[in-house]
């Protein structure tokens, strides 16, 4: 291969990537305001889907506080909204966050498997009970108006936590630290027999990680415009990032993007075009794709490559034909 | 290998095709001309009154929408497109109502999207209200920051009053705690009540109710044993049960929902708990829940609303209208009316209107009086005046839901004590 060939190639995907942004980021001058909204959505949900899997995919640990993160997110919003710049807003939601995964990590990062997983869970319940007692028996009431933004804006802060989330993701993953948390994901007594401080990498990546899902839930919030502990700390957050990273692909950094983009456009398509049905079409398409796609739809893209979908194919056709034959 | 390959490419079918479907817009209609029309260059040609709704069709809100205003949206729907439609004057003519109908998954993030969606892509003419209190506020701030009328319905509380002054294009149909609390303490004062037991679920609803009725019985005389919260989905309400039966409590108010009221009263049954005066709402407002018990348990059981067919004229008409097409177990005592009586009005609003726009439709709701089935119908501050409220209590007797106070609006004298549970 010449070096032209090769320039070429090394600039490839940053040339891609960097025209992908700007379609995205220019996009608000020829799509309509709704699919900016659409857009904005599917966007919060690759954060909070590539945020997790920023811890939870190297070290296979399955954190369910995504919901807790993101609820702190939404509680920042609501409570500062109306008396700081909403850059603060964000950046304060974004550490709040920081601050509740320090405090859960040194409790819990010893804990593992099921127990961490039931763990974090437990903290998004608890959380939102504890918001409910404070809201009825010390402010009085239990739901809070957050100050609107326009849309425009919150899609543009989104870009920005999303562009963040990706290169974080991204860094992380191609240093010492991404190595790190492979090899606690592997095998974590080698990791920390080789001298990996295991408890201080798991803690430092799951405090980063939550900073960018508080940081969605603060911007998110202001195109709910109301919000209670119920709407703030809903489950699904937790379970939504699993989801789509594992419908993605959980091995590449591009899987919980794929899948939380495929995942969040396909929901709202079928609500729109079904809304009496959608929840079956999604459940079988959810289990069709948890059976047939155990690598996600990363692993679906590379045997594409590979071409072994298409020899699978005709392989299968071929058989299909011989057998009429012998009929 | 090949098996997975071959579903692997089906999946990938599918995704495109979905994707297909969600990006395909449906062709524009072309807007037929009516030769009747008077030819004026200002307004183009409509055939159509859209209306949008988001609503809770799944999830956990969806029991209260299919028991609430859902069944009212599409029988008044149905009913105006029976009649050719609604007449509006700046197109001459009757135009039917197309309903665009999304499902929320009750999650407020996504019904404010959808309601957006309605709003900025469908460009539909009217809005329907969301289920429930929380997607109602939200829903509010949207309707307002597009200017689009929104008449609340299922949902609210009495907070909505100040967010209503705030949000002109906002409205709501439903009686809450500031009429209903007043009506239920002087009745109790009346029969007797010394002493009551109050739970209430920790959500808005259930704050806002026991935050109206202590300090009203208190200042009413009857004696506040217990104020105690409970959580959505509690599975064991024995303790608070026991409490109440061993402080002999006249009487037992329940501000939950229907799964918690259920939950209370087969517990109270069980427990042998039996006040003279036991409230349950809402919940025990819906013929449903009757259904649940039995008329000789449900006999003397109270709850919020409150109307039934003896109301007005109006009342038996809908109620003659309703039942056939969805049975008598689907009426909700509380709202159905009210929805009813609201559609009508709006319906009237737009006639006379003669336009689509919300802005001058927003002005008519606001200032005008239009007869409904709740009578002469009418909006204070946003609110629908209490005057037209068919009644705020209701108790079962003889398997039928009266209107036991304000007394003015009473269909029956009340039962207290209520009857002991059968045997």
């Amino acid at each position: 291969m010449n070096r032209v060939a090769l320039t070429s190639k090394k600039f490839l995907l940053p040339g891609l990537m960097i025209i992908a942004l700007i379609l995205l980021v220019t996009s608000p001058s020829y799509i309509s305001a709704y699919k900016v909204m659409l857009l904005t959505s599917i966007l919060m949900y690759i954060v909070v889907s590539v945020s997790w899997a920023i811890f939870s995919g190297p070290t296979g640990y399955i954190s369910l506080a995504s919901a807790a993160f993101f609820g702190v997110g939404i509680y920042t919003a609501a409570i500062l909204g109306r008396i700081l710049p909403l850059t603060y807003v964000i950046i304060i939601g974004g550490l709040v966050s920081v601050v509740l995964a320090l405090i859960v990590g040194v409790i819990t990062l010893r804990l593992k498997g099921m127990y961490f997983a039931i763990f974090t869970f437990g903290l998004v319940e608890l959380l939102k009970h504890f918001l409910l007692w404070w809201e009825i028996n010390i402010t009085g009431t239990r739901g809070r108006f957050v100050i609107s933004v326009h849309s425009e804006t919150v899609f543009y802060v989104m870009i920005i936590i999303f562009v963040a989330v990706l290169l974080t993701a991204y860094l992380i993953k191609h240093s010492k630290y991404g190595l790190a948390l492979q090899s606690i994901g592997e095998y974590e007594e080698a990791a920390e027999h080789i001298g990996i401080n295991v408890t201080m990498v798991k803690i430092a990546t799951f405090a980063i990680s939550s900073f960018f899902i508080g940081s969605a839930g603060a911007i998110i919030a202001t195109r709910w415009t109301y919000v209670d502990p119920y709407i703030a700390f809903n489950p699904i957050f937790s379970f939504m990032p699993v989801l789509m990273s594992i419908f993605g692909g959980l091995g590449q950094l591009f899987g919980p993007v794929l899948g939380a983009a495929f995942f969040a456009y396909l929901e709202e398509s079928l609500i729109t075009k079904f809304p009496y049905h959608y929840m079956l079409i999604f459940g079988i398409i959810l289990v069709v794709a948890i059976l047939y796609l155990p690598d996600g739809l990363i692993g679906l893209a590379k045997k594409w490559k590979k071409g072994s979908l298409s020899s699978g194919l005709v392989e299968l056709l071929q058989k299909r034909q011989k057998g009429r034959k012998e009929v | 290998m090949s098996k997975k390959s071959f579903f692997s490419l089906i999946i990938c079918l599918i995704f495109i095709l979905t994707i297909a479907v969600g990006c395909s817009q449906p062709a524009p209609q072309p807007a037929q001309k009516d030769p009747a029309a008077p030819t004026g260059p200002v307004v183009p040609d409509k055939n159509e009154i859209v209306i949008g709704s988001v609503s809770s069709l799944s999830g956990p809100l969806s029991p209260i929408e299919g028991a609430a205003f859902g069944p009212i949206r599409q029988m008044w729907v149905n009913d105006i497109n029976a009649r050719g439609g609604i007449y509006v004057k700046e197109y001459d003519k009757k135009l039917p109502i197309k309903l665009i109908e999304y499902d929320d998954t009750s999650d407020i993030g996504t019904m404010t999207r959808l309601m957006e969606r309605l709003i900025v892509e469908d460009k539909v003419d009217f809005i329907f209200p969301p289920t429930g209190t929380a997607m109602l506020f939200a829903a509010g701030e949207v309707a307002n920051k597009h200017e689009k009328l929104l008449i609340g319905m299922s949902g609210g509380a009495s907070e909505i009053k100040q967010i209503i002054a705030g949000m002109p294009y906002f409205f709501s149909a439903l009686n809450f705690s500031d009429t209903q609390m007043p009506a239920l303490v002087n009745m109790m004062v009346d029969q007797g009540v010394e002493s009551a037991a109050i739970v209430f679920i920790g959500d808005l609803h259930g704050v806002e109710y026991s935050g109206a009725a202590v300090p009203q019985l208190a200042l009413a005389g009857i004696d506040v044993i217990y104020v105690k919260s409970i959580p959505p989905g509690i599975s064991d309400m024995s303790s608070l049960i026991r409490e109440a039966k061993a402080a002999d409590v006249d009487a037992f108010l329940c501000f939950a929902y229907p799964d918690e009221n259920i939950l209370a009263l087969m517990q109270s049954m069980e427990l042998g708990f039996n006040p003279k005066l036991f409230l349950t709402g809402p919940g025990g407002n819906f013929g449903f829940f009757r259904d649940i018990f039995g008329d000789q348990v449900m006999e003397g059981m109270m709850s919020w609303g409150a109307w039934n067919e003896r109301s007005s004229p109006g009342s038996k008409e809908f109620v003659d209208k309703f039942i056939p097409l969805y049975g008598e177990p689907m009426v909700d005592w509380w709202g159905h009316n009210l929805y009813w009586g609201a559609l009508q009005f709006f319906e009237q609003a737009v006639e006379k209107a003669g336009t689509l726009d919300n802005a001058v439709v927003r002005d008519i709701v606001a200032t005008e009086k239009f007869d409904t089935i709740l009578g002469p119908t009418w909006f204070e501050g946003g609110m629908l005046a209490e005057e037209c409220h068919t009644g705020e209590v209701g108790q079962w007797q003889n398997g039928k839901f009266e209107v036991i106070a304000p007394y003015d609006k009473a269909t029956a004298k009340p039962i207290y004590p209520k009857p002991s549970w059968p045997r």
